[in-house]
C-alpha cells in the first residue's frame, strides 16, 4: 500500500460535539478531492457524523480523536484513532445497542447506523487501549460491457507479463464476461476498479499473451494479512491450454511473491482443476445467497517455505478437530489446551465485525477479552440478521490463548469450524461459520 | 514509556523486507515432526565433515584463546589463500561466510538508486541483501535452468553497480564455462563490478569449468567468492572468502568489518587448505554415487530431475514442494522445497551416504504412494 502523503488528509482534535461539523466536513471534502462522487461523499459525512457522535457522547468524550481520510484510488477509507478506558469497551462492539427498543435510544445505534450507508467498516485494536475503527466507501465505476465475447485463438508460444492500465481492464473485461461465477468478487465487474486498485498497490495483476498480444488469461493477487497472499484465478480464457495457461500464471504469481513477506498462498474463490494438485483443500464455505441458495466454495491453501511450525491454543471442545485437520493437512503444531481454572475475569468483551453488504458478508474476530462472551455473540448475531446479512463468520487466532475460550460459546451458537488458513494471525487462523441449516 | 516511532526511524526498504527465518534445531524440528531422527539433505552439507586436520585443530582448540581476539583479517588465512592461488594476501578478504562478504561487496559498491543483477533461480541472498540494503535486484529469468547472458548483458543500465553470478548454479548446477565467462567478462567492459559466486568450486569435475581468481589478472572488476562450507565441511564456523584486484579489494576493505572472523574458524579454514588426505577426492566420489543412485531411482519413479555440478540435484514432483518438505519431515527427511527459489513444486536433495540416500527415497516413495 503506498503511503504517499497527497492521498492523505489527516485531522487531529476533540471529540466534543462542537466540532462534530469540522469532521463531517473534512471528510466530506477529503472525499471530493479523493475523487469520490457527490453521493458516495455525502454518505462517508453521515457515517462519520453517526460516529463521531458517538465516540463523542459513549466511548471518548473529550478525548483526542485522530482523524484520517486516505485516498485508495478505487475507494476512500476513514480511520477514526482513540484511546479508550475499559470502562467503556462495550460501547465498541458494532451489536453494542441492539437491545435499544425505542426511539430515544436511537443514539445508541451510531455504529450500527453508520455501518449501514458505507460499504465497509471495520476496528482493530493497535497498542493498549488504542483503537482504529475505520469506515471505507468505494468509488462509483461503470460495470464491464456485456457484449458478446469473441473466442479467443491464442497462438505460439506464451509469456507472462504484468500488464498496463489498459491490459488490467482488458483481463478484468474478459472474466466479467465469462460464466456467471456467484463467488466471484464483485469488484471483476468493474474494471476500472481493479485498475485503481492496481495503481493504489492493493493487488497486482499477471497476464498470459502470445507473441500477437492476445490474452489467454490473467490472475489477480493481493496480500490478506502481512504473510498471507489471496490468489483469485487463475483466468484462462482459452480452454484447450487451460493446463499450460494456469500453469504459466501461478508460477509468475508465485515468483513475485515467494520473496516478499508472503508465507503462503491463499484461494478462497476456486482455482482450473489443472492446477489443484499444486495446492492443499483446507476446507469448504457456503455462502448463502439472497435467493436462499447455498454454494459450497473450496479453499485452497499453499506453504510458499518451509512449515517452521508454531504453538497454538485450543479448548477441550476442539482439540480433536485440531489434531484431525493438523494431521491431514501435515501441519507441525504444538497444540496446548487452554482450561478455566477460576482465574479473574472482568468487563465487557469486544468483537470486531468487518461488514461487506454487497457480498452479504461478516467477518467477526476478538478484539477484546470480557465476560459476556456468550451474549455478545447472540447479539451479533441478533444485529446481522436484522441487517439481512446473510454468510457470517468468526474467525479465531489459534496463536492468542484468550480466543480459545471462545471455542465453546461459538460452537453452543450454531457457529461450526470449517477450515483452518496456517499463518494467517499470530498464528493459524480458525474460521467458524454460522451454521444457517441449525434451529 | 513512549514508543519510538519505527515508521519513521526505519527505511521503508527495512521495514517492508520480510526478516528470513532459519530452520529451527535439529532436536526442536524431530519434536515438532515426531520423528527419532533426521537426516540433513536440506543445506548442502558435508556428510564426511571437515578434513581430519580440520577436525584435530577444533578438537584441540585451546579453551584459554577463547579469551583472546583473533587475528582481525585473518592474517595467516589470507597468506596460505594467497599462496594457493598465487597472488597477494592483500587481494583476499575473509568474511564470516560468504554471506558476510556479499554485504561487504554492496555496501562498497551501491548507493540509493543504483541496482543490481542477479538470476530468479539462485542463491537468494545478492538479492536480499540489494533489497535490504535500499538497491534495487534485479533478477534476470534463468534460460534453460542456466544463466541467462545475453538477458544479463541486456539489464544493465548506468545505474548497474554489480552483476551477481553463481557458478556452478545453486540449485540447478549448471555453469559457465570458461569461454562464456571471459565473453560476458569481455562485453561487461570493466564497466560493472562482476561477481562470482564459487561456492561449489571443488565439487566441479567438469573440464571446461572455469577457475574465477586465474580471471582476476584480465579482468580487474572481477570478484570472486569461495567458501569453506560446503566441500571442506566447516559450515558451523562460519567461514568464507573473497578474492579480487588489489584496488578493487582496497575499496571492498573499508566495509569490511574486521574481527568477524573467530580464531577457530581461521584455524580449522588453515587445515583444511593444507589438507592431503584426500577429503576432496572423497567427498567427490560420495557426491558422483549419490547422483547415480538418485537419478537412477528417480528415474524408475517417472520424476524428472536437473542435475549438474555441485552435491546436490533438484527433484520435478507432481505437487507441492513444501507439503512434500512436511510430509518427508514426519519420516525424518529433510530436504529444501524450492518454491523460494522460484521453482515451484520442486525439491533440492544434498547428496549424502548411502544410508541417508537410501531412507530419502523409501521416502519419497512411501509419500507419493
Amino acid at each position: 500500500m503506498s503511503q504517499d502523503h497527497d492521498r492523505i488528509v489527516s485531522l487531529q482534535l476533540t471529540a466534543q460535539m462542537s466540532f462534530l461539523q469540522i469532521a463531517t466536513h473534512c471528510v466530506e471534502t477529503a472525499a471530493k478531492a479523493f475523487g469520490l462522487g457527490k453521493e458516495e461523499s455525502l454518505k462517508l459525512s453521515l457515517a462519520t457524523e453517526e460516529i463521531f457522535s458517538y465516540l463523542g457522547s459513549h466511548v471518548c468524550r473529550g478525548g483526542i480523536l485522530d482523524i484520517r481520510c486516505i485516498n485508495r484510488l478505487s475507494y476512500v477509507r476513514v480511520e477514526f484513532r482513540f484511546s479508550v478506558s475499559t470502562l467503556n469497551m462495550g460501547a465498541l462492539n458494532i451489536a453494542a445497542s441492539v437491545d435499544c427498543e425505542n426511539e430515544d435510544d436511537m443514539a445508541e445505534m451510531g455504529l450500527a447506523i453508520a455501518s449501514r450507508t458505507i460499504n465497509r467498516l471495520n476496528i482493530v485494536a493497535e497498542r493498549q487501549n488504542c483503537i482504529c475503527l475505520a469506515i471505507e466507501n468505494d468509488k462509483h465505476y461503470p460495470p464491464a460491457p456485456k457484449t458478446y465475447v469473441v473466442p479467443i485463438d491464442v497462438t505460439g508460444a506464451l509469456m507472462v507479463e504484468t500488464p498496463d492500465t489498459e491490459g488490467v481492464k482488458q483481463y478484468v473485461t474478459r472474466v466479467a464476461q465469462g460464466s456467471p461465477d456467484p463467488i466471484r468478487p464483485i469488484f471483476f465487474n468493474y474494471p476500472g476498479q481493479v485498475a485503481d486498485m492496481v495503481a493504489a498497490g492493493n493487488c497486482q495483476v499477471v497476464t498470459a499473451v502470445d507473441a500477437k498480444g492476445e490474452l489467454a488469461g490473467g490472475v489477480l493477487f493481493r496480500f490478506l494479512t502481512t504473510r498471507i497472499v489471496e490468489m483469485f484465478g487463475p483466468h484462462v480464457f482459452q480452454q484447450d491450454r487451460e493446463g499450460e495457461i494456469a500453469g504459466l500464471l501461478l508460477d509468475a504469481c508465485i515468483a513475485r511473491t515467494v520473496r516478499s513477506k508472503a508465507i503462503g498462498l491463499v484461494s478462497l474463490t476456486g482455482m482450473p482443476s489443472s492446477v489443484q494438485s499444486q495446492f492443499e483443500l483446507l476446507g469448504l464455505m457456503n455462502h448463502y445467497r439472497h435467493d436462499g441458495k447455498t454454494i459450497a466454495g473450496q479453499a485452497f491453501y499453499r506453504l510458499l517455505h518451509e512449515d517452521p511450525g508454531c504453538l497454538v491454543f485450543t479448548d477441550t471442545s476442539l482439540k480433536d478437530y485440531l489434531q484431525r485437520e493438523y494431521s491431514r493437512l501435515f501441519l507441525a503444531r504444538e497444540i496446548r489446551e487452554v482450561r478455566d481454572q477460576g482465574e479473574m475475569k472482568a468487563g465487557a468483551s469486544i468483537f470486531a465485525t468487518e461488514v461487506h453488504r454487497e457480498g452479504s458478508v461478516a467477518i467477526l474476530r476478538p478484539l477484546w477479552p470480557g465476560v459476556d462472551y456468550d451474549a455478545n455473540v447472540k447479539k451479533h448475531l441478533l444485529f446481522l440478521e436484522e441487517e439481512v446479512i446473510n454468510s457470517i463468520f468468526f474467525n479465531l487466532d489459534l496463536g492468542v490463548s484468550w480466543h480459545a475460550s471462545l471455542m465453546a460459546v461459538l460452537l453452543a451458537n450454531h457457529f461450526r469450524p470449517v477450515l483452518i488458513i496456517p499463518f494467517a494471525g499470530q498464528a493459524d487462523l480458525l474460521i467458524f461459520q454460522y451454521d444457517r441449516t441449525e434451529p | 514509556m513512549i514508543e519510538p516511532n519505527l515508521d519513521l526511524l526505519v527505511p521503508a526498504y527495512v521495514r517492508e523486507f520480510e526478516p528470513y527465518i532459519p530452520s529451527k534445531p535439529d532436536q526442536e524440528l524431530q519434536k515438532l515432526y515426531g520423528c527419532d531422527h533426521l537426516y540433513r539433505l536440506n543445506n548442502n552439507e558435508n556428510p564426511l565433515g571437515p578434513p581430519p586436520g580440520a577436525q584435530e585443530v577444533i578438537r584441540r582448540f585451546p579453551p584459554p584463546r577463547g579469551a583472546v581476539y583473533p587475528s582481525g583479517d585473518s592474517y595467516y588465512l589470507r597468506q596460505e589463500i594467497a599462496a594457493c592461488h598465487g597472488i597477494d594476501p592483500d587481494q583476499v578478504l575473509v568474511g564470516n561466510g560468504a554471506n558476510e562478504v556479499i554485504a561487504f561487496v554492496i555496501k562498497a559498491f551501491c548507493s540509493q538508486g543504483d541496482n543490481i543483477i542477479t538470476a530468479d533461480k539462485t542463491f537468494a541472498v545478492y538479492e536480499w541483501v540489494a533489497v535490504f540494503s535500499g538497491i534495487e535486484a534485479r533478477v534476470i529469468p534463468l534460460k534453460e535452468e542456466r544463466f541467462d547472458d545475453e538477458a544479463m548483458l541486456e539489464g544493465i543500465d548506468a545505474a548497474t553497480k554489480v552483476i551477481f553470478l553463481c557458478n556452478p548454479n545453486n540449485p540447478t548446477g549448471t555453469y559457465w564455462s570458461r569461454d562464456t565467462l571471459r565473453a560476458f567478462l569481455e562485453e561487461v567492459g570493466g564497466k560493472q563490478i562482476v561477481v562470482i559466486d564459487e561456492a561449489y568450486y571443488e565439487f566441479v569435475e567438469a573440464d571446461d569449468f572455469p577457475d574465477g581468481i586465474s580471471l582476476i589478472n584480465d579482468y580487474p572488476n572481477l570478484i570472486v567468492f569461495r567458501t569453506f562450507s560446503k566441500m571442506y565441511g566447516i559450515a558451523g564456523l562460519r567461514i568464507g572468502y573473497l578474492v579480487g584486484d588489489l584496488k578493487v579489494v582496497d575499496m571492498i576493505r573499508r566495509t569490511c568489518i574486521v574481527y568477524s572472523v573467530n580464531g577457530i574458524a581461521q584455524e580449522a579454514a588453515l587445515a583444511c587448505l593444507r589438507d592431503e588426505t584426500g577429503h576432496i577426492r572423497r567427498t567427490r566420489e560420495l557426491v558422483r554415487e549419490g547422483k547415480a543412485f538418485l537419478c537412477a531411482e528417480m528415474a524408475v519413479m517417472g520424476l524428472p530431475v536437473i542435475v549438474g555440478e555441485g552435491n546436490y540435484l533438484i527433484v520435478k514432483l507432481t505437487g507441492s514442494d513444501t507439503l512434500a518438505y512436511r510430509k518427508l519431515m514426519h519420516e525424518g527427511i529433510m530436504i529444501r522445497p524450492m518454491t523460494g527459489f522460484r521453482y515451484p513444486n520442486h525439491i533440492r536433495v544434498t547428496m549424502a551416504r548411502m544410508e541417508a540416500m537410501e531412507a530419502f527415497v523409501a521416502a519419497l516413495k512411501n509419500i507419493l504412494a
